[in-house]
């Protein structure tokens, strides 16, 4: 049976392993690994699983099954991937809303969807397909992208939705992917979060992202959480309610302390918006 | 249409020059070169990382030429990033051995391997007690090279290495690092016949032990004790 992911969790990268599965700290809730690092893979990061499993309820978050693909998905990775995911006892599992690939070849990169009707109704077909060979409850997650795909930067929630509807979908929503997206593209990043159904959200991630010279904002998970990021969580929390929030740090990882005091400031949000949940 | 779409981000990401007509396709032409750049720079990265070695010993514009015409032919076709180097191994190798010193192909087989056993699957679990009347089940990943050069070794500076044939066994030890020892023909046959496990430890000892015209004596038991506690015990060996 599943254990209960709620509060702030974090994503168990080979870079903080170590640290993390040493010290154990109780203000990391629950734990998010991306299938693809652990399936079919021994040594280190079996080792780095089973240790973590231990003392944490674990969520998976795929990388390759991109739900934009215009191709079938390969039926035989979709076999290993839900023994995976039912071997881990996952409450739901997560996939990106782009493109991974094409003709057999992986981008290994999250690239734009064009905000098309076209698109939503591939995606949603995707998702239906996914979440039927998985057994088990799937949600998508918004991207965030550096080439415009419409003029009107909000046309991507508006896009989002109707896959999810769609697809009668879960949302895995990434705050930062969004903060990204409105400064890269000029628009107001809590219209946004205004447009999202708040029903079908079921996890959070945030981040740091980069800042180039010329001011593109590039989602490398690389860099701090900002500030702005965190008053957007903020605002997210207070609408939606207090659903499972990740810190996403996956380059450039600093020393545990350094994750766990941006982890101390994500429960002051959280419990502020269950708080505000609970007298609501 | 989305596939059209899709494959002109292909054709910018991985063509050895991204065409214009892709880019007016796809529109935001200096966003779509990000793109490009950020896509080869995690393929690049992993590579690098694996093939360290191979990259220093070949120059990175020779390594780099390399990768780049892997990926103009369509980039990876597995969704597992580690086994992006192995991909790009395979192609480069053939290109390496005409054009840079003889000893590289067996220095990008040996990182190759290496990084290859550290990423292996699982070691099966034996379903039942080791005997010599049954199959070997191998207790980690392990390889067995056969080289013509010693590239485990350190290179002589400026030289490289002189040919030495090599028989060596890349395996992955209990800390879960790539080890690599030196193995002579009896031992590199029986590693070897225990990774086929089409025979039991028993005949495949008998076997080799004939083809090698090697006595199993004392001598012969207690170095078969020794390699049998390594690799067909209970956990990875040290």
């Amino acid at each position: 049976m599943s254990r209960e992911v709620t509060g702030i969790g974090l994503g168990l990268r080979y870079d903080l392993a170590t640290e993390l599965l040493t010290r154990r700290p109780a203000t990391v809730s629950w734990l998010e690994v991306h299938p693809e690092n652990y399936v079919n893979r021994g040594g280190r990061y079996q080792e780095m699983l089973e240790l973590g499993r231990r003392d944490w309820p674990v969520v998976t978050h795929g990388l390759t099954t991109c739900l934009g693909s215009v191709e079938p998905f390969d039926v035989g990775y979709l076999a290993n991937l839900r023994a995976f995911l039912s071997d881990l006892e996952v409450p739901w599992h997560s996939e990106h809303l782009c493109l991974g690939g094409v003709d057999d070849r992986f981008f290994h990169d999250l690239l734009p969807l064009p905000f098309t009707e076209e698109a939503a109704r591939i995606a949603s077909q995707r998702l239906t397909e996914v979440r039927d060979a998985i057994d088990m409850p799937l949600a998508v997650e918004n991207a965030s992208y550096y080439a415009a795909q419409c003029d009107d930067g909000l046309a991507e929630a508006d896009f989002v939705v109707e896959v999810l509807e769609r697809a009668d979908a879960k949302l895995l929503l990434d705050v930062n992917n969004i903060y990204v997206n409105s400064r890269n593209f000029d628009f107001d990043p809590k219209a946004y979060i205004d447009k999202i159904p708040p029903e079908r959200v079921v996890q959070i991630h945030v981040a740091g992202h980069f800042v180039r010279d010329d001011g593109l904002r590039i989602d490398t998970h690389g860099e701090p959480v900002p500030d702005h990021v965190y008053q957007l969580l903020d605002y997210t929390l207070g609408k939606i309610g207090p659903v499972p929030v990740l810190l996403e740090r996956d380059n450039n990882v600093p020393p545990l302390d350094e994750l766990l005091a941006e982890i101390d400031e994500l429960w002051t949000i959280y419990r502020n918006a269950t708080e505000v949940d609970r007298a609501g | 249409m989305l596939a059209d779409h899709a494959k002109a981000m292909h054709r910018v990401c991985f063509g050895a020059e991204p065409s214009e007509a892709d880019l007016e396709l796809l529109g935001s032409r200096e966003r779509w070169l990000v793109y490009r750049d950020l896509v080869r720079y995690r393929l690049v990265h992993v590579i690098g990382v694996a093939l360290a070695r191979t990259k220093e010993a070949i120059g990175k514009e020779s390594f780099g030429r390399a990768v780049d015409e892997w990926l103009s032919t369509g980039g990876p076709r597995s969704r597992y990033i580690r086994h992006v180097p192995s991909e790009l191994a395979d192609f480069a190798i053939p290109i390496w051995q005409s054009s840079e010193a003889p000893w590289v192909a067996d220095l990008v087989r040996h990182e190759i391997t290496a990084w290859n056993v550290r990423h292996a699957p699982p070691a099966p679990t034996p379903e039942t007690e080791f005997s010599f009347d049954g199959k070997p089940v191998l207790s980690t990943a392990v390889e067995v090279l056969r080289l013509a050069y010693p590239v485990h070794q350190t290179p002589t500076p400026g030289a490289g290495y002189e040919p030495d044939p090599t028989l060596l066994c890349v395996y992955r030890d209990k800390s879960h690092k790539a080890s690599t020892r030196k193995l002579n023909p009896l031992a590199a046959d029986l590693l070897e016949a225990w990774k086929r496990a089409d025979e039991t430890v028993a005949e495949s000892v008998q076997r080799v032990a004939k083809a090698h015209d090697t006595e199993i004596g004392p001598a012969f038991v207690e170095k078969l004790s020794a390699i049998i506690a390594d690799f067909l015990g209970h956990s990875p060996p040290p």
